[in-house]
């Protein structure tokens, strides 16, 4: 009882012995505490976003291309800081009128004060002769006077519009990473989606802010769903052929299609495992849609469900790689469950309505699906993005009312979504779209024509 | 004289059987009738899920946040706040003996010596430290700045200030200091220690950063008075996965303090 040992204590301290053993050990361990590396900090709660300005960088060379290619790469790096989702970044105008291009010219009290009040500063030079672009980029710490410098960072690639834009992704990232508390940024990411146009569906590619949008399979058919392996080298998809849906394979790094084994019945929905060994798909080969998981190559199929209504849609954990969660109509509406990848521990997580096309969450906590709890004659409708926490079943609603969301995909930093979006719920007019994970900052990455997306692994 | 006439056992019998069988018939229809009919037309309310409007998933705040810090606050009816609020005084009600179990024998009671108040718990004695130079700006609920070798968030329940004893790591690299506060107070769910127990009190944590930003070995360095909010603490460093590689050296113990000043 506390009692008693309040007695005891009490009187072992207040023997003289016991007064000079105390104040020994107070004395040593505060003597240790010198000795060792290590800083104290505290905390009452809540925090609160970093302060960051970009600086405009100088133009160092006064070569013609300078101007055009430093131009692309602020705007970059400004709009790279300002959609990492960590950042509270100053804006344009409130900037000192300067440009620093190096340590030395940078005046650290002219941007901690107001109306600036950076935390920190993002600055360098930049400048393009003889056809190559050099960089400096530094970024300080603006409340640091005696030791500022934090990252200092050196690039050279050949000059072009393609390269000013890659550069000022990296510097983002960079600082993303050392800012961020160790989690990778997005800047250098890329998104991958289905481009309609005629009557055909094509696999495209852009970054993850909408630029430098390609197409990358030609195959004159509809293509569906594409999953980028997660190493970068090969897109599965689900494409129509002769014997209807198969899952096809592409490869980025011989540019052309690779082979995958066709079989019968619709195949759907590919998605890779987190080691890229494994591919789970959805297949109607023995008439009901059940989800099967092949190795990359399509040897060893074996099936995971076996219950009757279809099953559509999975998706591992990207985490673990031992669970899949996918959406099955085997009470009627289609509905999200999750089980080992074993096909065990079957566990439903929707309670109603009509559910589809989902997505794990790199930390392996959420999940981002399409929900349109009301859904039935006579019901409202309204397809939107939910997250549901996989722990507790808990979920929230993250778009209100922009029309039909669908096709959901979280970023590898897990503080992003990207999904389709159709605002007057025509499907002619879809477009792919992007926010932070908790709802806000929703920016359109592409013109109406856009669907399907899938944000890619690193 | 008594009527010893003979009459069979059935006369009896089954005369009496018909009429009290359909007798009981009866009343056992009248009493099924009168269920039934109580049952219907006593109106129960709502059976389960008829109530549509609350009926489906529960909508609720998530346990685990989403990896996004969350919105920053508006600003305090700005004071100029001091480094360390004085924690509220907590007063223990007094102890008393529970009433002893029946099935318990009686010991023979040692002299027992008199009974004291519990006093208010006094602040943890802290270590002698070196003063560190004064800064130049005082602190207002606006920035957050950081001062070597302290570091010091404005937050909505109180302080948060990071001071480090090492003056070169503190002093080089403040920045990281600040990231490590960030990421533990944003991972601290004050809602789990119990606020009965816990307003004014603060506990110390101790724990490890290797070379990657991993944080191990979180350990109490004096405990709080209160479990609930020890507990929580500790959760809060063992939540975080990492702080981001360390810019120097390949190891550094942090010590965390976490004040509760408000649920």
């Amino acid at each position: 009882m506390t009692y008693r040992r309040a007695r005891s204590l009490s009187h072992l301290l207040l023997r003289p012995a016991g007064l000079l053993f105390t104040a020994f050990a107070l004395l040593s361990l505060s003597s240790n505490l010198y000795a060792q590396d290590w800083f104290k900090t505290e905390t009452s709660r809540g925090v609160s976003n970093i302060r960051i300005a970009v600086a405009d960088f100088k133009a160092t060379a006064s070569d013609p291309q300078t101007t055009p290619l430093k131009q692309t790469f602020d705007s970059t790096l400004f709009n790279d800081l300002s959609n990492a989702g960590i950042f509270d970044i100053v804006s344009k105008s409130l900037l000192p009128q300067t440009s620093p291009g190096a340590p030395g010219e940078m005046n650290l009290a002219q941007w901690s004060a107001a109306p600036t009040s950076a935390a920190m500063i993002a600055f360098g030079a930049f400048g393009s002769s003889g056809g190559r672009i050099t960089v400096n980029g530094f970024l300080f710490d603006a409340k640091n006077a005696q030791f500022p410098q934090v990252l200092s960072k050196q690039y050279s690639e050949e000059a072009n519009d393609e390269n000013a834009r890659q550069i000022a992704h990296r510097f983002a990232d960079e600082i993303i990473f050392r800012l961020g508390g160790g989690v990778p940024g997005i800047a250098e990411t890329k998104i991958y989606y289905v481009k309609f146009s005629g009557g055909n569906k094509e696999i495209w590619a852009m970054d993850y802010d909408g630029a430098s949008q390609h197409q990358v399979t030609h195959l004159g058919t509809v293509s569906l769903s594409p999953r980028i392996s997660p190493d970068n080298s090969r897109i599965a998809f689900s494409s129509l052929g002769r014997e209807g849906f198969q899952i096809r394979m592409y490869s980025l790094l011989l540019n052309r299609m690779v082979n995958f084994p066709a079989a019968g019945g619709t195949n759907l929905s590919p998605a890779w495992s987190p080691n890229g060994r494994d591919l789970a798909f959805s297949s109607s080969r023995s008439g009901d849609p059940e989800i099967y998981i092949a190795d990359s190559n399509g040897g060893s199929i074996r099936r995971a469900t076996s219950f009757r209504g279809p099953d559509v849609s999975p998706v591992f954990n990207p985490k673990t790689g031992s669970q899949i969660a996918w959406i099955s109509g085997r009470t009627g509406l289609p509905q999200l469950y999750i089980m080992d990848a074993d096909g065990s521990a079957v566990t439903r997580l929707t309670d109603g309505g009509y559910a589809t096309s989902v997505s794990w969450s790199p930390n392996g906590q959420f999940l981002a699906f399409a929900w349109d709890r009301k859904y039935g004659p006579g019901a409202p409708g309204g397809q939107d993005i939910y997250v549901m926490e996989v722990a507790t079943k808990r979920w929230i609603q993250l778009t209100h009312e922009i029309g039909r969301c669908d096709f959901p995909s979280w970023s590898p930093d897990g503080r992003h979504i990207v999904f389709a979006n159709s605002s007057n719920g025509r499907a002619s007019s879809t477009r792919i779209v992007s926010m932070l994970a908790d709802g806000t900052g929703r920016r359109n990455l592409t013109e109406p024509g856009a669907d399907m997306p899938n944000w890619s692994w690193k | 004289m008594a009527d010893l006439s003979w009459n069979s056992d059935e006369y009896f019998a089954e005369d009496n059987l018909r009429k009290n069988f359909f007798g009981s018939l009866a009343l056992h229809i009248v009493i099924a009738a009168l269920i039934g009919g109580l049952a219907y037309f006593h109106h129960r309310g709502h059976n389960w899920g008829e109530n549509a409007a609350n009926a489906g998933a529960i909508q609720a705040t998530m346990v685990s946040s989403l990896p996004l810090p969350p919105k920053q606050r508006e600003l305090d009816t700005g004071v100029l706040t001091s480094e360390n609020p004085s924690p509220a005084p907590l007063i223990a009600p007094e102890k008393t003996e529970p009433p002893p179990d029946p099935h318990e024998v009686a010991l023979p009671e040692k002299a027992k010596p008199p009974k004291v108040a519990e006093k208010p718990a006094p602040a943890p004695p802290k270590h002698p430290q070196p003063t560190p130079p004064q800064p130049m700006k005082a602190a207002t609920g606006e920035t957050a700045g950081i001062r070597i070798p302290q570091s010091t968030l404005e937050l909505k329940n109180g302080t948060a200030s990071a001071m480090v004893q090492d003056r070169t790591f503190g002093s080089r690299f403040a920045y990281y200091v600040n990231i490590v506060n960030r990421t533990v107070a944003q991972n601290w769910y004050t809602q789990e220690a119990d606020p009965r127990a816990s307003v004014g009190k603060s506990v110390i944590v101790i724990f490890d950063i290797d070379r990657s930003g991993a944080p191990s070995n979180p350990r109490l360095e004096t405990g709080s008075g209160s479990a609930s909010l020890d507990q929580s603490a500790l959760r809060a460093v063992q939540r975080v996965e990492g702080f981001g590689p360390l810019p120097a050296g390949d190891h550094i113990t942090v010590e965390y303090t976490f004040h509760y000043t408000q649920p």
